[in-house]
């Protein structure tokens, strides 16, 4: 890379967007090259999203955009305005109990994939109350964890299944 | 001090026998369901890594990176790069500050340059730092920097290495030949030479050993900001008082009271990069540049920079074994090249040595140095331990017509001693005696139905047209390490909870909720009570949790500490307290010896009288309290008011402290009782050579259960990694031109939530460990043992032995003959 291009690229102008993260609105000067998980862990300090792979291959980095999963690693920031984002955070302020269930089955380890697990599962519960054993490894086949934390995830996302059926009004999915 | 127990801490030092002193009943230790307690934290995105820190002003650091195998810099222009707006430092190689070896990490420290001029292999760290106000400016500067290189002829096969007139892959330390002279590490006993003259039969076989990598989630990375002459460090690294050692040799000697040290929750790297000889090369070059532009700088690796650093125990390994028809082994000889070894080389025949009765075992292990990245241990460096075991262990199986289970069982015992001697041992060290491996075989021959599906080699065509296989593994327990620990604890006043100082790099085993588990039993306090803060550096350097010794290790620690914190609580519930110049108070429990009362709950009470009680936090009292106001002859003053019932706490601080120096099995020290032993059942699709994993049964006898969830994360897991390496992970390098043609987790396979079918992990419990309660490591165990296993299960499926490791399609079709 030349001097110009470096330059090029560096003068290209911030611009403004709108995103709504975890129930708030966002006004936020952004360049183009910027991903949605750089904004989020750099300009709004959720650091819960994680970077593994950097390329789309792992699941670390996954958010909820207008209630499906996406890879925040391979969105740019730009492409975002106007969209509703939730994350761990959000997921975990909510007090859903995919997080006490993700605790009590001891579904992380070192733990650094886990955020993107438990948004993964989230997606997968909205939009599926009921998933059986091979509808939750088809949805988490995304996520990797090194640790080999597979098995307890299975059992965790199940019980919060269950929890959600107990306590949601209708018997299905959350908004 | 209190005697009794600060003596049977001592007493407990350098332990080579049984616990002397466990506990009757336990109310946490071994308990299930127990709320680990970095369980929130992690679920909830809370949990803050090293690559998450943010400070007011911080920059960032990027290392350029060496685009040949073997090459040096002969010039190099970074003024386009310094010009880059956005950049405020590029280091050089010719800095003058530079220009010395420093004290940069490993295993133990090592002086290495900071920022060398020669890169050994693609992808190295080499001349140049850029910083600036982002990562992807930081970026942009190493592009601009023009580099003129003197390449230098490279070597990659570790065979091609060692012949004579190979290129010479690093002329600098090695000048004469890549074999490492300093590497050679012999071991044995017996004759070999009579060991194979009493063999019936005698078989000779090599195998190759691939590179894998960790390829642990948070990139390596670390952060330094100077608060005026105080250093503050955020490390990503497992073992952090190593850091902290290293540092103050830095910039002349920093004292190490000025030295602050952040080791906070690991995106693991399974011993890795922590033991890289380097590792502290980027601290080093943040340091520098921090002091130059007065910022703090985060120093990181990209994705495919950490791919580079790969297991210690990658080679080639020529084995011959001799046996009797009825499977005893009369001798096993083993010669072991491996690679880029960044250590000292532990030996390759070391399982035969502690884990049998073979009389007559010869092993040598040479190091040979390759333009490839530096070798350490991942996950443990017992890889090809662990394989040549497992392949004496079924090929003499398979050459004699026998069960492997029984080969292992007929050849159990420890340092040419067989299991009745090594039985001996174990009562004579005050264990209780069981036959670990006939315990472990057992529970694990049922869970995978060895008996029912046990079939000839080749012979188990399934319906849906793939081979069925079945394959057994087996070794001892570990926990490896020579280490010390030093624990401090703490009854906070005010609530009365517990705070447990000692620096540690979390890995994700949960070892932190079973020091407190400890703690809690050992106190009488409630669990919920007990916190372990290991993030933050308060002076005591407690164990990593390399070679599985973290509860071996730092359990005693806890355990001593717990003890005497118990015993000072009690003493001076019966002394009297707040002694003034004035007066002193009554005791808490007046009249009573201390062997009277208990602690349960956080309640200290009369063991007669129950009801006679008072909670530690009424104890200890509040903080910063002055004690009732008193008049100058001692009488309380404003008697009938709030004053007077001003809590009269004067207790001293209830602190203590307990340590642990234990030395190490790798020093011939201790004999291996606990054994472990796994199965798995596969099935080999004989068109494309892929090999589905159905079914891992892991048996690991860990003597005592702290922590259910964290032991049996370490076998589920360590068995799910475990297949990963030895199905699908392998670094690859292109041979022409040396550059690595994998780094990144699209072409590097780690297993999958679907790739690795059930994992059954059963756990043995016979008390025979060296650990506190009998406990022994597992840490490392299962991801290290298993990648053997999928051989013996493959040639069980399709009757011939797949030649290198992994068990990848290409080399399971080559091995039947279709490729």
């Amino acid at each position: 890379m030349n001097m110009a291009i470096v330059e090029e690229k560096r003068t290209v102008s911030e611009q403004a967007i709108d995103l709504e993260v975890n129930g708030e609105a966002h006004r936020l000067s952004v360049q183009p090259q910027w991903t949605l998980l750089h904004v989020l862990q750099e300009k709004l300090g959720l650091t819960g999203t994680k970077e593994f792979c950097g390329e789309g291959a792992c699941g670390a980095c996954t958010v909820i955009m207008d209630g499906r999963p996406v890879l925040s690693c391979m969105m740019l920031a730009i492409e975002c305005s106007g969209k509703t984002i939730e994350t761990v955070e959000g997921i975990a302020k909510a007090n859903h109990p995919l997080i006490e269930a993700y605790i009590k089955h001891s579904c992380m380890q070192c733990g650094f994939c886990t955020p993107g697990f438990v948004v993964t599962a989230k997606a997968l519960l909205d939009r599926n109350p009921n998933p059986t054993v091979d509808e939750i490894k088809e949805a988490m086949v995304g996520n990797l964890c090194r640790c080999g934390t597979y098995p307890a995830h299975i059992k965790a996302i199940q019980e919060a299944a269950a929890v959600l059926k107990v306590t949601a009004p209708t018997g299905g999915a959350r908004p | 001090m209190t005697g009794d127990e600060k003596q049977r801490m001592l007493e407990l030092f350098d332990n080579k026998r049984a616990d002397k002193y466990p506990r009757e009943t336990y109310d946490v230790i071994g308990k299930r369901g127990v709320r680990r307690t970095d369980g929130y934290e992690k679920a909830s995105g809370a949990a803050k890594y090293t690559v998450d820190v943010q400070l007011p002003g911080m920059l960032y650091g990027r290392f350029l990176t060496s685009p040949h195998p073997h090459a040096e810099i002969v010039s190099m222009d970074t003024s386009a790069a310094e010009k880059l707006p956005g950049v405020r430092c590029v280091l050089r190689y010719d800095d003058p500050e530079l220009q010395n070896e420093e004290s940069l990490g490993g295993h133990e420290l090592n002086s290495v340059m900071p920022l060398p001029r020669v890169a050994y292999f693609q992808g190295e760290e080499v001349g140049a730092f850029a910083v600036a106000d982002s990562e992807a400016i930081a970026e942009d500067a190493l592009r601009l920097i023009k580099v003129e290189w003197k390449q230098r002829p490279f070597v990659l096969d570790v065979e091609k290495a060692q012949e004579p007139g190979a290129p010479l892959s690093n002329p600098e330390n090695n000048p004469e030949s890549n074999m490492d002279t300093r590497g050679i590490y012999m071991e044995g006993h017996g004759d070999v030479a009579k060991g194979f003259a009493e063999a019936d039969k005698i078989l000779e076989f090599k195998y190759t050993f691939g590179l894998n990598t960790w390829a642990g989630p948070e990139r390596p990375c670390g952060v330094w900001r100077w608060n005026g002459e105080f250093a503050e460090v955020w490390v990503k690294q497992q073992r952090p008082h190593i850091c902290k050692r290293a540092i103050s040799t830095w910039f002349g000697g920093l004292a190490m009271n000025k030295i602050d040290v952040h080791c906070l929750y690991q995106g693991a790297s399974f011993g890795g990069w922590s033991q890289m000889a380097w590792n502290l090369g980027g601290t080093y070059c943040a340091a520098v540049v921090a002091k130059r532009v007065n910022r703090p700088v985060k120093w990181l690796f990209n994705r495919r920079e950490d791919f580079y650093g790969s297991n210690m125990d990658a080679g080639v390994f020529y084995i011959k074994v001799g046996a009797k028809l009825d499977g005893t082994i009369t001798a096993v000889e083993e010669r072991g090249v491996v690679v880029n070894q960044a250590m000292p080389v532990f030996g390759i025949a070391k399982h035969f040595l502690e884990n049998t009765r073979v009389h007559h075992v010869h092993g040598r292990t040479e190091a040979v140095w390759v333009n490839k990245g530096p070798t350490v241990p991942t996950r443990c460096e017992q890889n090809s331990n662990c394989y040549s075991l497992d392949l004496v262990t079924n090929r003499v199986a398979e050459a004699l017509g026998l069960d492997p289970v029984e080969v292992a069982l007929k050849n159990d015992g420890a340092e040419g001693h067989d299991i009745d001697w090594l039985n001996e041992r174990k009562a004579e060290l005050g264990f209780p005696v069981t036959d670990s491996l006939r315990v472990c075989v057992e529970k694990g021959k049922a869970a995978i139905g060895w008996d029912e599906k046990r079939h000839p080699a080749g012979a188990k065509k399934l319906p849906n047209g793939k081979m069925h296989g079945l394959g057994f593994t087996w070794t001892h327990e570990w926990d490896d390490s020579a280490g010390t620990s030093e624990i401090g604890m703490y009854v906070e006043r005010n609530d009365g909870t517990v705070t447990i100082f000692g620096c540690r790099g979390d890995g994700g085993q949960n070892a932190e909720t079973a020091y407190c588990q400890i703690a809690a039993d050992e106190l009488g306090f409630r669990m919920e009570d007990v916190r372990f803060k290991h993030q933050d550096d308060a002076g005591f350097f407690t164990m990593t949790p390399d070679t599985s010794t973290n509860l071996s290790v730092n359990g005693w620690a806890t355990r001593h500490a717990a003890r005497m914190l118990r015993q000072k609580l009690l003493e001076a519930a019966i002394a009297p307290r707040g002694v003034t110049q004035l007066t002193s108070f009554p005791p808490a429990f007046p009249g009573k010896r201390a062997e009277e009362l208990d602690i349960k709950d956080g309640v200290i009470f009369e063991k007669a009288n129950p009801a006679n009680r008072m909670t530690v936090a009424d104890f200890v009292g509040p903080s910063g309290a002055q004690g009732p106001l008193m008049s100058p002859v001692g009488e309380p003053i404003l008697a009938g008011k709030e004053g007077l019932d001003y809590p009269i706490r004067f207790t001293p601080p209830m602190f203590e402290h307990g340590w642990q120096v234990q030395r190490g099995t790798y020093l011939g020290v201790r004999l291996r009782f606990c054994r472990q032993a796994h199965f798995m059942e596969v099935e080999v699709d004989p068109e494309t050579g892929e090999v589905d994993v159905i079914k891992v049964v892991t048996v690991n006898d860990v003597g005592k259960v702290i922590n259910w969830d964290g032991c049996e994360g370490q076998a589920y897991g360590g068995a799910i990694m475990g297949v990963g390496r030895g199905r699908t992970e392998e670094v690859v390098y292109d041979q022409r031109t040396g550059i690595m043609l994998n780094g990144n987790l699209l072409n590097y396979k780690i297993p999958t939530l679907m790739d690795v079918g059930e994992v059954e992990t059963i756990l043995v419990e016979s008390g025979m460990g060296y650990g506190p309660y009998g406990t022994v490591g597992i840490g490392e165990d299962v991801a290290t043992v298993v990648p053997a296993l999928i051989s013996p299960a493959v040639h069980n499926a399709i009757g011939t032995w797949v030649e290198g490791f992994p068990i990848t399609p290409d080399r399971v079709l080559k091995a039947l003959g279709k490729a």
